[in-house]
């Protein structure tokens, strides 16, 4: 199994593991969730544009910061997605760059629904 | 215990901040490196520290080797946090002064144990330097009085006469010699004559200045040094110290003693770079003086000018008496 077929075996979300990070603490839990909620839009965004300019020491900086949100907050698939992203810019493999982002983005996308769920849930 | 966490990930500092402030530290949380060798390097600063590997304005290697420059300080243990895995990496962070790393994620668990282990190794550093500190202070301190004993205030008079003479400010060298003190321990016993050294040495440190030096020189002997003293009022601030021992009587064990004591004087207006020997040897002739006038007063030595040869030979020790 490589890497890639690795990743996929995970959890898009892994609960269990941020849970015994908080030490089962919800109100931390949502204060995580509610800062990923407000940085990652944005972090995104700038990462979007470095990819954009070719801007590779800025790319790999922010899938750095990326990778390190979303690993702390146990989105296993989505930080492997952005540790490529952060692995191929410090490469200077400018020509696989954009596949990178795209397969980030689509990571991003199966990890965002279920954050906006449980937020949903333990809002009430 | 006062901890520093620097991130620059929002979502991490809160995270490690609340894991943190749950096992009891005291946090203070900075988002990049400069922030962090701040907090780091003032004088209170936390002496834990967590920092994030990749931050902007400094990472957290460079806050390692910056804090490490600064040996004077007492020492932080740093903890890296870092999702750099390879071998080479670990070293590199390692290298740069941290005292270990941890692998991000982190599990809380692991991060408590981590800094259980710092907080250890700064309680033993506490130790040791407690240790060296009492070494230094019996070196330096007359066990009896615990004022500078001889080599010590000696050395440090020495250090004041150059930087007088470098600065051209006056210093004063006062010798003072307790009166009669044998018949003290001959007719109550030594237990009272400590006692007596012991509130003489109290009152002499008393009535001077916090940046002005009292030793014991010798059994019943103290030195004083006036540093920054304006040679016109030497003369009154010696008096002052004379009075102090004589205005009030001492109680003891034995009841209240009143004592006397003689001073030598020496100023420094025009002494130049003269040996602390040399310096001291007239200071005792002062002091010989004084008790030949009667005890219970103050004698101010005259500087050897240049075309007197000193009264005696450089090489000949100090001879003092009772």
């Amino acid at each position: 199994m490589n890497k890639r077929e690795e990743s996929l075996s995970e959890p898009v979300w892994n609960l269990a593991e941020l849970l015994e990070r908080v030490d089962n603490d919800q109100e931390l839990l949502r204060d995580l969730l509610n800062i990923f909620k407000e940085d990652f839009p944005l972090t995104m965004r700038s990462l979007e544009s470095a990819v954009a300019l070719g801007d590779l020491k800025n790319s790999a900086r922010l899938g750095h910061t990326i990778k390190g949100m979303l690993s702390s907050l146990g989105g296993v698939r989505t930080a492997a997605a952005a540790a490529r992203l952060e692995v191929i810019a410090s490469a200077g493999e400018t020509a696989s760059l954009k596949g990178a982002l795209e397969a980030l983005k689509g990571e991003a996308a199966s990890l965002l629904p279920e954050l906006e769920a449980y937020m949903g849930e333990v809002r009430h | 215990m006062k901890i520093l966490i620097a991130d620059d990930d929002a979502l991490s500092r809160r995270l490690l901040e609340k894991t943190l402030e749950r096992a009891g530290y005291e946090v203070t949380a900075v988002e990049n490196g400069k922030q962090a060798l701040e907090h780091l390097c003032k004088l209170e600063g936390p002496r834990l520290a967590l920092l994030d590997w990749v931050m902007p304005e400094l990472d957290g290697p460079g806050v390692c080797r910056a804090v490490r420059k600064r040996s004077e300080q007492t020492y932080v243990y740093m903890v890296l946090l870092t999702s750099k895995g390879t071998k080479e990496e670990t070293v590199l962070g390692l290298e740069s002064g941290a005292d270990d790393y941890l692998t991000k994620p982190f599990n809380a668990e692991e991060l408590r144990a981590r800094l259980r282990v710092g907080e250890r190794i700064l309680l033993l550093e506490d130790r040791l330097v407690e240790a060296r500190e009492n070494m230094r202070f019996r070196a330096t301190h007359d066990p009896l009085t615990s004022l500078l004993n001889r080599g010590a205030i000696m050395e440090l008079l020495a250090r004041e006469l150059h930087r007088s003479h470098r600065e051209k400010k006056s210093t004063t060298i006062l010798l003072g010699d307790v009166d009669h003190f044998k018949q003290i321990n001959d007719t109550y016993g030594h237990v009272v004559g400590d006692e007596v050294l012991i509130e003489i040495a109290n009152r002499l440190l008393g009535a001077v200045r916090s940046y002005d030096f009292v030793g014991r020189y010798g059994g019943e002997e103290f030195l004083v040094v006036l540093n920054s003293c304006d040679p016109a009022f030497a003369p009154g601030r010696a008096e002052e110290l004379r009075k102090s021992v004589s205005n009030c009587a001492i109680q003891t064990a034995k009841g209240a003693l009143s004592l006397t004591m003689s001073l030598g004087a020496l100023m420094s207006s025009d002494w130049g770079l003269r040996p602390v020997e040399e310096l001291l040897h007239e200071v005792d002739t002062a002091l010989y003086k004084a008790k030949a006038s009667g005890r219970d007063c103050l004698r101010i030595a005259q500087p050897v000018t240049k075309t007197e040869p000193p009264t005696a030979p450089l090489s000949q020790p100090v001879r003092l008496r009772r």
